[in-house]
């Protein structure tokens, strides 16, 4: 078989962080390749490095049995390689024609030949099996039919390979059952496809043959027919299960906050849960299965659409953070530079931002002393470095910013602390620290919802772990019972 | 880059701009010794007496994230305002309330637009000049509004220990000023607010209502502006204050102030308003064609920002 994508021994570092390891695998022209593993198993940057976004470190990529080193994304399209990511890289504002022209527009001396446009245009999405008319203004299309209109360009550029990053993520059942008619009628048409996906149903319904990777490695290069959901799971997962007992389970406190048939179109709906006093509870769940989401409706961040909520036993539904943090409830932000950190501010005033009647006199103004002394405090705590309270926060690493976030919401001296995604890009010493202080709180009582994607995590943090899929809470499993191979099963099944 | 107390306070900016006024001042003293005289420094002060409210003002909108390009036409309207009712016999504490009053309702109209509507400041500031300086010109049919009452001139003719009260007014105004947006609380947010306006909310702190209320408090500023322009001239008039509030984003932007938001600092800006009056007056003193003193101030905001970009690049600030 001749294969038309080779991958040889690729690997790819960030600093001291390896991200994919001796990878190698072949797809085959008129195949369906999958690629399937844990978030932060290295699908994303295997995908850049086919994009030509990023350059491997090791290894090396052949295509058509030939060495390429790809300059960038215009030079791996040129060579018929082109990628669908989960953002969508098209222009709302122009027609679907422009859109899937864009940079291949026929011309007469410089000017766009209409007529041309449209037909090729018209031409390309037959090909996918789409009669979208190409004069419509993008912006007005579903979801799903940008989607097309994105493989359809794909096609006009003489893709032979075609990357998708997640395709049904945004997608409703129907459109995915379509997307799946035009993968499998590219395939007939000679079009190899690889397929980036954790969700196993259809990635075995689809693919013609599925690599697992793990922690940057490939685990395992399968024929779909010979394999099942309980092997990929097993092989995603890789570890026997760890037994969550000798976690320190403080006796369950009262229920603390109380979450009924909560709803909000259409990130999620139909959630019920309740966290008690002293309760670490683990939020499982694929990107996008509506965690944050309902983390924010909790926090006011976003309005309730349907459901209630009680805190402490009184009616709880806060209208914005304010609210909610006078009352108790604080929110980690998962987006630390984009929706946390005033970057271009000091470390005090980072650490003081939503707890500032503690630093100020009674007439309003800030007390500089008294300012000092409590962001110092918790910058020790939490043993940020440099220790340096009037140093601007962005001069620091990731993993201090993410304390100084945290010290944040321990000033708030919150009743309700979620925490969302704790500890995402940072370094192992930071991690540790930011788990100790979370273990910390909750031995005092604070409840805390820790919503991660780093399952071993939210294992090893949690007392109760709740799973979620497609903004469903599907199953709360006790400690007992919740264990990577649970965990998995429930949110990408 | 501004620290908001303690030893990088904005201070490093501040005394940068100090020194630049100190030696351009002896240049000019050692050039041209009628630099020195009373005349000459008391005409320089009171020439500063409305572009130092419009700084301030154009200050508290920038570190709030936003940008305020009606604050000219703003004062015009104003002016024109207060002296229309004196004309028409209104007693002065009200003519003067009246101006004010109309100052802070289109900075009303423009925070509830920017806020609200969560429309482009730019945008919205430059729809509301156009519109103020508009119906200044309507109220008026573009004449001068003069034959004032003799109460309402010496307001900005008085003097106190030698120079204008206007000028003891400002100075008392930056002052106070300065102290809250960097002490104040609820002044002081403005800080966050014009860093990351999404995070102060889910601070807990709200973005939106502090910046309206800073909105009307700028436009408010240009009224004062105002009062002090038409009793010292005598008279309202809608082209007043043409330009005025790009010299004044540009002193402020002198000061430290950031485009970008988050950062300024008012004292900063009176010392950029009082270098750009520098440079003017040695225009002046050298007899040389004011046609280049457009040119020198361009010049001299180019070089501050450019400083500024490259200093922050080598402390190592990330993007």
């Amino acid at each position: 078989m001749n294969a038309l994508v080779t991958l040889d021994g690729v690997s790819k570092r960030y600093g001291q962080n390896t991200v994919l390891h001796d990878v190698s695998f072949e797809v085959a022209p008129g195949s369906i390749h999958a690629v399937v593993g844990e978030n932060g198993a290295g699908k994303s940057t295997l995908m850049h490095i086919l994009g030509g976004l990023h350059r491997p470190d090791g290894g090396r990529l052949l295509l058509d049995g030939k060495i390429v080193r790809l300059k960038g994304p215009l030079d791996a399209i040129e060579r018929g390689i082109s990628s669908v990511h989960q953002e969508l890289s098209l222009f709302p504002n122009r027609t679907v024609a422009q859109n899937i022209m864009v940079r291949r527009e026929p011309t007469r001396a410089g000017f766009v030949k209409r007529s041309e446009l449209e037909a090729r245009a018209t031409e390309a999405l037959a090909r996918v099996g789409s009669g979208i008319d190409p004069t419509l203004p993008l912006g007005r299309l579903g979801i799903g039919e940008q989607q097309v209109v994105e493989i359809a360009r794909a096609l006009e550029r003489r893709a032979r390979l075609l990357v998708l990053d997640e395709p049904t993520a945004a997608l409703t059942d129907q459109d995915a059952l379509r997307l799946f008619e035009v993968l499998r009628d590219l395939r007939a048409k000679g079009v190899a496809v690889l397929y980036v996906s954790h969700r196993l149903p259809e990635v075995l319904a689809l693919a013609d043959t599925i690599s697992v990777l793990r922690d940057g490695r490939l685990v395992a290069t399968l024929v779909a027919a010979e394999t099942s959901e309980d092997e990929l799971v097993r092989l995603m997962v890789g570890r026997e299960p760890e037994p969550l007992a000798e976690r320190s389970v403080a006796e369950p406190g009262p229920d603390l906050l109380v979450v009924s048939n909560l709803g909000r179109a259409p990130a999620f709906a139909d959630v019920n849960f309740s966290l008690r006093r002293g309760e670490v509870l683990g939020f499982a769940g694929l990107i996008g299965a509506g965690r944050t989401e309902v983390a924010r409706v909790i926090f006011g961040a976003d309005l309730l659409a349907t459901g209630s909520m009680t805190l402490g036993g009184e009616p709880f539904s806060p209208r914005t953070p304010r609210e909610a943090i006078a009352l108790g409830v604080s929110y980690l932000t998962e987006d630390r530079r984009g929706l946390g950190l005033f970057l271009g501010l000091s470390l005090r005033d980072n650490v003081v931002a939503a707890s500032q009647d503690a630093v100020v006199s009674r007439f309003g103004f800030l007390r500089p002393r008294r300012l000092k002394e409590v962001a110092m405090a918790l910058l020790r705590r939490l043993d940020v470095r440099p220790l340096d309270d009037e140093r601007e926060v962005s001069h620091l690493s990731g993993g201090n910013q993410q304390k100084v976030l945290l010290a944040r919401w321990l000033m708030a001296t919150p009743r309700v602390l979620i925490a969302d995604e704790p500890t995402r890009g940072v370094d192992v010493g930071a991690k540790q620290r930011i788990h100790a202080e979370l273990q910390g709180l909750s031995r005092s009582g604070v409840g805390i919802i820790l919503v991660s994607s780093d399952l071993r995590e939210v294992l090893s943090l949690s007392h109760r772990v709740a799973v979620f899929r497609a903004g469903r809470l599907v199953r709360i499993l006790e400690a007992v019972e919740a264990n990577e191979e649970a965990v998995m099963r429930y949110a990408a099944l | 880059m501004v620290e908001v107390f303690g030893k990088r306070a904005g201070f490093g900016r501040e005394a940068v701009l100090l020194a630049t006024i100190l030696a351009l001042a002896a240049g000019l003293a050692v050039a041209r010794p009628g630099f020195l005289a009373s005349e000459n420094l008391i005409s320089i002060a009171t020439g500063m007496v409305y572009d130092l409210p419009l700084a301030m003002a154009a200050t508290l909108v920038l570190v709030v994230g936003g940008i305020d390009l009606s604050l000219g036409a703003v004062l015009a309207l104003s002016s024109v305002v207060t002296t229309l009712s004196l004309r028409s016999g209104v007693p002065i504490p009200l003519a003067i309330a009246a101006g004010l009053g109309v100052a802070a309702a289109v900075g009303a109209l423009n925070g509830l637009l920017v806020t609200r509507f969560r429309l482009a400041p730019f945008i919205v500031t430059l729809g509301t000049m156009s519109l103020a300086r508009g119906a200044a010109v309507v109220l008026t049919s573009g004449y001068m509004v003069a034959g004032l009452p003799p109460a309402f001139l010496a307001l900005g003719r008085e003097r106190l220990l030698f120079l204008p009260v206007a000028i003891w007014i400002v100075v008392a105004l930056l002052l106070f000023g300065h102290v809250l947006l960097r002490r104040y609380r609820p002044l002081h947010d403005a800080f966050y607010v014009g860093q990351n306006r999404e995070a102060a909310r889910l601070s807990g702190l709200r973005a939106d209502a502090l910046t309206a209320s800073i909105y009307v408090t700028s436009a408010v500023l240009a009224g004062v502006a105002a009062l002090f322009m038409s009793s010292r001239l005598g008279m309202g008039y809608a082209r007043f204050g043409e330009l005025a509030e790009l010299r004044a984003i540009a002193a402020a932007v002198l000061g430290g102030a950031a485009f970008s938001g988050g950062a300024g600092s008012i004292l900063g800006s009176a010392l950029g308003v009082l270098l750009l009056a520098l440079i003017q007056n040695g225009f002046v003193l050298l007899n040389a064609s004011i046609h280049w003193q457009n040119v020198a101030t361009g010049l001299v905001l180019l070089l501050a920002i450019s400083i500024d970009a490259v200093r922050r690049r080598f402390s190592g600030e990330r993007a």
